[in-house]
């Protein structure tokens, strides 16, 4: 999995199952995580990591873990104004046109192997979620430079992983859906190797298969056009599971 | 009215050594040398997976031919994909730009040299697949690590896309006769330059190069300017087209001609898109038995001619209503519905 980009996509429902899923596997793993967790506060991936057997307190501690609290940090911005001493990555709350160049910087400086310390495996990128820098006006052209930086840097140059979140955003019947999170979902997807798209089941609600997940293969796989699969998931307490579509053991 | 789609495609299929006859497409009136095509008179060609456009277009490919035998060359080609399909069809365009001219004897004299401006896509990425020779006559000019100038560290950013900066960088093969310039992607530098700059850059690009385009009006105006415009899309076409495939190595063949709508590799493939009951998760299609179940059931309403006059002709004891009223029941004929009040 290496120097992957995968982008997980949703729409009407919540993907972020598979973030935390992402998260624990490459604590597991053994690799250095970057995570900005732009939507949640740390004791809630801590929680839920928790369940899933990963310790995020204590990844944080060794040193394997960065975990950028978007929720806090903005705190400093919104409250102090001007005066505030918070990190720059969250600069773009100050100055939306500015871009999110101060993330970028923050996601370059924490993002290769610490020194000291034990060694970990390669650099792994997660955001939860890209979308909301939308809502908090940041352009979209901005929000693809960063993912292309963020890109060209985790994954390019130092082979590491980069796992994003987007959600899509109801669908607007007016012109400006283009200019939202759709446009900046199809320019994620131009630049991403993998993309998990998860919806609800086309049928409706069901209790025992809570939607379906469209795995995509862009490019670099041996054949000419791009692998798309379909799968069914549940999620559980202690994670998620998928299986293809109509076998779920609810319906055998 | 935008241009007609690839009226011509310079593509050379390696696979087929024999019989290549110089093909020339007459585009917007004017007579564009390309390479080699088996057979093939037909002017429209479209890429073998249709899909559906986007209004993000990808890459751009500006083919420079020197003036040859007089006659004008130059031209824009535009390729546009969409989210569904990758840039594998960009990767087999340099290919076979690359080796077109040293497969044929009456090429010799030029060198193509092929310069891409990269942004989307790494050197390594782009030059993944392509042989060591061809890989060595690519030159790469890397705007891919840093565009902006976050890192300071950039090799060619996306605010030097003007007209010095560009031609600086095609000056540095100038033994070069020939020269395909692509960019990759004209997406990446419209999301930062206003489209009327890259217009005028584009055009002068060509300009300075060799040919004068014409040029007519984001997507439409670039559009127009391209000579000719590949669309990536998935699916298949109608008639009087040519259909290619790339394959392994990033070599394109052309495939059947379909002429006809005959065709049988079409019949099958469009009923199989048509066929709604594929892909299902619950059976939706009859057995033999069950279809001639289906077909011998009298529906109720579908009168034939002995059940309409049995209908009509009622029995003396068939829906007749008996009322006989009791004792609460009052009724006056004079205030049937008992709500006057005296």
């Amino acid at each position: 999995m290496r120097g992957e980009f995968i982008l997980v996509s949703d729409k009407h429902t919540d993907a972020s199952f598979l973030i935390h899923h992402f998260l624990s596997f490459y604590l597991r793993a053994g690799c250095k995580v970057c995570f900005l967790g732009l939507v949640q506060s740390f004791s809630h991936y801590s929680a839920i990591s928790q369940r899933l057997g990963v310790s995020l307190t204590q990844a944080r501690e060794k040193g394997q873990l960065v975990f950028l609290e978007g929720l806090k940090e903005s705190l400093g911005v919104l409250l102090q104004g001007e005066a505030s001493k918070g990190t720059r990555a969250v600069d773009f709350l100050r100055d939306p046109s500015s871009g999110l160049r101060g993330l970028y910087d923050f996601v370059r400086d924490n993002v290769r192997g610490g020194g000291g310390g034990e060694e970990w495996g390669p650099p792994v990128l997660l955001v939860d979620d890209l979308s909301v820098v939308l809502s908090l006006g940041v352009s979209v052209g901005a929000a693809l430079d960063f993912s292309h930086y963020c890109r060209a840097t985790v994954c390019s140059k130092l082979q590491g992983s980069m796992v994003m979140l987007v959600r899509c955003e109801e669908e607007e019947e007016e012109e400006e859906s283009d200019e939202g999170s759709e446009r900046l979902l199809r320019g994620l997807i131009h630049q991403c190797s993998l993309t998990l798209q998860v919806q609800g089941l086309p049928t409706g609600y069901c209790r025992d298969i809570h939607g379906q997940v469209e795995v995509c293969w862009r490019g670099q796989c041996d054949g000419q056009q791009t692998q798309k699969k379909l799968f069914q998931y549940k999620v559980h307490d202690k994670g998620a599971s998928f299986f293809a579509r109509g076998t779920s053991s609810a319906v055998l | 009215m935008i241009t007609p789609y690839c009226r011509l495609l310079p593509y050379l299929s390696l696979t087929d050594s024999c019989h290549c006859t110089r093909y020339q497409s007459e585009v917007q009136g004017r007579l564009f040398p390309c390479g080699y095509i088996n057979p093939g008179p037909s002017a429209s060609i479209q890429a073998h997976q249709i899909f559906h456009f986007y209004h993000i277009f990808h890459h751009l490919a500006i083919s420079i031919h020197p003036v040859l035998q007089g006659t004008e060359a130059g031209g824009l080609i535009l390729i546009q994909d969409s989210v569904n399909y990758s840039g594998r069809h960009l990767k087999s365009y340099i290919n076979t730009t690359l080796k077109r001219y040293i497969t044929f004897p009456w090429h010799e004299y030029f060198q193509c040299v092929v310069h891409v401006l990269g942004f989307e896509a790494s050197e390594d990425e782009l030059k993944d697949g392509l042989d060591i020779t061809s890989a060595q006559r690519l030159h790469f000019h890397n705007a891919y690590s840093d565009p902006l100038s976050w890192t300071r560290n950039s090799q060619f950013t996306v605010h030097q896309f003007t007209l010095e900066d560009i031609g600086t960088l095609l000056k540095q093969t100038p033994q070069a006769k020939a020269v395909t310039l692509i960019i990759d992607s004209l997406s990446w530098i419209l999301r930062h330059h206003d489209p009327a700059v890259i217009w005028g850059a584009v055009r002068a690009v060509v300009s300075l190069l060799h040919s004068i385009l014409h040029q007519q009006g984001t997507v439409g105006r670039i559009r127009h300017m391209a000579t000719s415009v590949i669309t990536v899309a998935p699916g298949t076409r109608g008639l009087g087209e040519e259909i290619f495939s790339i394959n392994e190595d990033l070599t394109v063949t052309i495939q059947s001609k379909l002429s006809h709508p005959g065709h049988t590799g079409m019949n099958t493939e469009e009923s199989e898109l048509a066929d709604p009951t594929a892909n299902l998760t619950f059976n939706l299609r009859l057995s033999d038995t069950e279809r001639e179940a289906k077909e011998k059931l009298a529906l109720p309403f579908d009168f034939s001619k002995e059940k309409k006059s049995a209908l009509l002709h009622l029995g003396p004891s068939s829906g007749r209503i008996l009322y006989e009223p009791d004792a609460n029941d009052d009724y006056d004929p004079e205030d049937p519905e008992d709500d006057l009040d005296f």
